[in-house]
């Protein structure tokens, strides 16, 4: 059994794929995501082995969007677009698998047929684009905010759950991991639970017990851990 | 010959006469331009300077011996001099003559010498009492010129009397001369002043008539040649020239065939045939003015031998980078010769056709730029839309296959209208129907995730605007608007009435509007640059943006424009 999730922000095009996917015994569609904010709560429980992955959607388009999982944990991605070439010459070029919409069943049953057989991880990073994250989703008062990396102050991980310090004061949740937001912006990790942007420390304090901490423009505290502070005063220049 | 005031009268006058000549002679030249007007600059007062002290000599020296001293003229010049001149001028024209005077000797040298130094000067203070005062008219009335040469020659025979030695004999010259000085002097400057006044008025006379002229054909061409250089428009502004200038024939060519003939020759200078005469072949070739008086330069008419017209002026017309268009020429019969007004009012005019040719290619240009960007626009049916379009029928296909052809006719009616050629204008009724194809097709792709709302009053159905106003402003709204939205969208297309104006609102509630400077921005702004070409600056596209909550686009046509 392969479990699916089509994420694909036409309703229409989401109903011929399941209609297509379903003549498939052996293959259970696990949802339906209408954007990429939905998929990333969605890939993240449900954890389905393919996501059909629409490239043009609101605001994050689907290559986008992988920059926002952890590339190990992440499901097979197969492509879909009606209208992209710039992506489909990146698709061959590192066979990522692809369908064209409208999709034939021909054509479907081919990446079903590889699906099966090829279960080995694929390497998701190989797409340039999808290693640099340029904004936050997170969740403010009944709608998605799209923070840019440069409004972001810092980043804390507490117990319930991830947030977000922008540079207007506000914090709010988002649901992308910390070692995410590590790896794909410039946010520098200064404590197990902290990242922070380096442009909008103010000043960094040291403790008497050799410790330090960042004051923000803000005036916010931000610790820095006896682990990375030595690699943190390297990046600064102080020595 | 028995000395009496009454034999010297005649000799004096015929003297003033021969002066009052020269001075008519001199005033046909340009050296007495600048003595037309009281002069204050340095260059004026020096051809001033100039004039005077020749007459002042000319008087001294045409003047014949009485008993100690010589009955003369020089007190024209030097009141004059100062009078026109001001004090400086005057004083120099003085003392130039003076010393002329006193080097000729005698013993009345010195104060004959002295009298036109005070003479010069009183003209000089005249001058400089006037000035202050703002009588320049005063200045040149040849009564005022005579009366001040009276009191100055009254002035030269008291100082005569009082300098002269022995004071016997130099009251019986001072009684000789007094009467004919007096008479001659004064009668003598004022005509001199006359001359000068003849001289303005013709000179003022001849620049209005030009100016006025000048004036009457750039107002009545203005703008003819603004729709293009061809044989009707030529043919209106030949007319125009015609009519002002009263030369014999006007012609205007482009590089190749005449555009416009009219006047004297008109049976056989048709316009649409072939340049033939090798003066203007030249003027084009070589963008060099020809001109042909038919005296000095002779001139043939290259078509009939025994045509009429007798000279002829060939001036360029030059376009862009230098580059000849055509000629515009001008002509006089053969009876008639060619007035110098004409010859530079046919330069200027030639000058002002090139620019009005220019402007016109210019708008002309800005034009066609924007027609060529709009058929792109049109042409460039977005791919995306295309096989968004393509997968959704083929979605709906399978459960409405009724819906999958209602789609195809609007995809049909949508290309249609993208494909066609760009008409000027069309009615906002057939702007709303383009629209509606199209969204009727978003409609179904975005199904639930997308509604719209029309609000056109029938009475504004139409009006007309340039086709392709309201398309692209709705394509904006959902491609850049409520198709990024995580919720549903809401497209809202209304119209009002602002003052005469016809307001068409587009609104969405994405509040996601930015400004792009790639292409996906052309669609707003080339809206915008076609009304304002259309209508004037003060209509267009007006955006205003509430962040995250809505953009509004607002369109302005004059809504006087119905069918």
């Amino acid at each position: 059994m392969i479990t699916v999730l089509i994420v694909d922000d036409e309703p229409l095009a989401r109903r011929d794929l399941r209609r297509a996917l379903e003549k498939s015994t052996d293959i259970q569609i696990q949802g339906e995501c209408g954007n990429a904010i939905e998929a990333i709560g969605a890939v993240n429980k449900e954890r389905p082995d393919v996501v059909f992955l629409d490239i043009e959607m609101p605001r994050i388009t689907g290559i986008e969007m992988l920059s926002m999982l952890d590339h190990k944990t992440a499901p097979r991605i197969v492509f879909l677009t009606a209208y992209d070439k710039y992506a489909v010459d990146a698709f061959e070029k590192h066979a990522f698998d692809y369908l064209l919409k409208p999709i034939t069943l021909d054509r479907l049953e081919n990446t079903l047929c590889r699906l099966r057989s090829d279960r080995s991880p694929q390497k998701i990073g190989l797409l340039p684009e999808v290693n640099q994250l340029r904004q936050i989703p997170c969740f403010g008062h009944h709608l998605v905010l799209l923070l840019k990396i440069e409004e972001v102050e810092y980043v804390s991980s507490t117990d319930a759950g991830i947030y977000v310090m922008n540079v207007n004061g506000e914090e709010l949740p988002t649901a992308l991991p910390l070692n995410v937001l590590q790896e794909r912006t410039k946010l520098l990790r200064c404590h197990r639970q902290f990242l922070v942007n380096v442009e909008s420390i103010r000043k960094m304090s040291f403790l008497e017990s050799g410790l330090a901490e960042f004051i923000t423009q803000q005036g916010h505290t931000v610790p820095i851990s006896r682990r990375f502070l030595p690699r943190i005063k390297e990046r600064l220049g102080i020595v | 010959m028995t000395m009496d005031p009454l034999n010297l009268l005649l000799p004096l006058l015929h003297q003033m006469s021969l002066c009052l000549l020269v001075a008519y002679a001199l005033s046909r030249t340009r050296l007495f331009i600048p003595l037309t007007r009281a002069t204050i600059r340095w260059p004026q007062r020096g051809a001033c300077y100039i004039v005077f002290s020749l007459f002042c000599i000319m008087g001294t020296l045409l003047g014949f011996p009485v008993i100690l001293g010589i009955a003369n003229t020089p007190a024209i010049g030097a009141v004059l001099g100062g009078l026109l001149g001001g004090p400086v001028v005057g004083l120099a024209v003085g003392l130039t003559g003076g010393l002329h005077r006193y080097s000729l000797g005698g013993s009345f040298a010195l104060a004959a010498a002295l009298d036109i130094v005070a003479q010069g000067l009183l003209g000089g203070l005249a001058h400089l009492y006037l000035i202050r005062r703002g009588k320049i008219r005063t200045l040149f009335n040849p009564f005022m010129a005579g009366f001040l040469t009276f009191v100055g020659v009254v002035i030269e025979l008291f100082i005569d009397l009082a300098v002269a030695r022995p004071f016997n004999e130099a009251l019986n010259t001072v009684g000789l001369i007094a009467l004919p000085e007096l008479v001659a002097n004064s009668v003598g400057a004022a005509m001199f002043m006359e001359i000068l006044v003849d001289r303005r008025e013709l000179i003022e006379r001849q620049s209005n008539a030009f100016s006025a002229k000048a004036l009457a054909i750039a107002a009545r061409a203005d703008g003819v040649l603004h729709t293009g250089f061809n044989q009707e428009n030529s043919m209106r502004v030949a007319r125009i020239i015609y009519d002002q200038t009263g030369v014999g024939a006007v012609a205007i060519t482009d590089r190749e065939k005449i555009l416009a003939f009219i006047g004297i020759g008109g049976d056989h200078h048709l316009p649409g045939t072939p340049i033939t005469s090798p003066q203007t072949l030249q003027a084009i070739a070589n963008n060099q003015v020809f001109y042909a008086d038919g005296n000095e330069v002779s001139y043939q008419c290259s078509i009939v031998p025994n045509c009429r017209l007798g000279s002829c002026l060939v001036i360029p017309l030059v376009g862009e980078d230098r580059h000849v268009i055509g000629t515009i020429k001008l002509y006089e019969p053969k009876t008639k010769l060619f007035s110098t007004i004409n010859r530079t009012l046919g330069e200027g005019i030639a000058k002002l056709l090139s620019n009005q040719i220019l402007a016109g290619r210019y708008e002309q240009q800005k034009t066609l730029l924007i027609q060529a960007e709009l058929k792109l626009l049109h042409a460039q049916v977005n791919p995306h839309f295309l096989f968004n379009t393509l997968n959704t029928i083929s979605a709906v296909t399978d459960f409405d296959p009724g819906k999958a052809r209602e789609l195809i006719g609007d995809l049909s009616i949508f290309l249609r209208n993208n494909l066609k050629r760009p008409a000027e204008e069309t009615s906002l009724s057939e702007e709303i129907e383009h629209v509606m194809a199209y969204l009727r097709i978003e409609l179904a792709r975005f199904s639930g995730q997308l509604s719209v709302d029309i609000d056109i009053p029938d009475a504004f159905r139409s009006v007309r605007l340039p086709s392709f106003t309201l398309q692209p402003l709705v394509e904006n709204a959902i491609k850049h608007g409520t198709s990024q939205l995580f919720k549903a969208g809401r497209v809202r297309i209304s119209a009002r009435k602002e003052d005469r104006d016809l307001a068409l609102d587009v609104e969405d509630n994405a509040g996601l509007y930015e400004r792009r400077p790639d292409d996906d921005g052309l669609g707003i702004s080339l809206v915008d640059r076609r009304i304002k070409n259309c209508y004037g600056n003060s209509y267009g596209v007006t955006i205003t943006c509430k962040r995250d909550l809505s953009t509004l686009v607002t369109v302005r046509v004059p809504a006087g424009a119905t069918s």
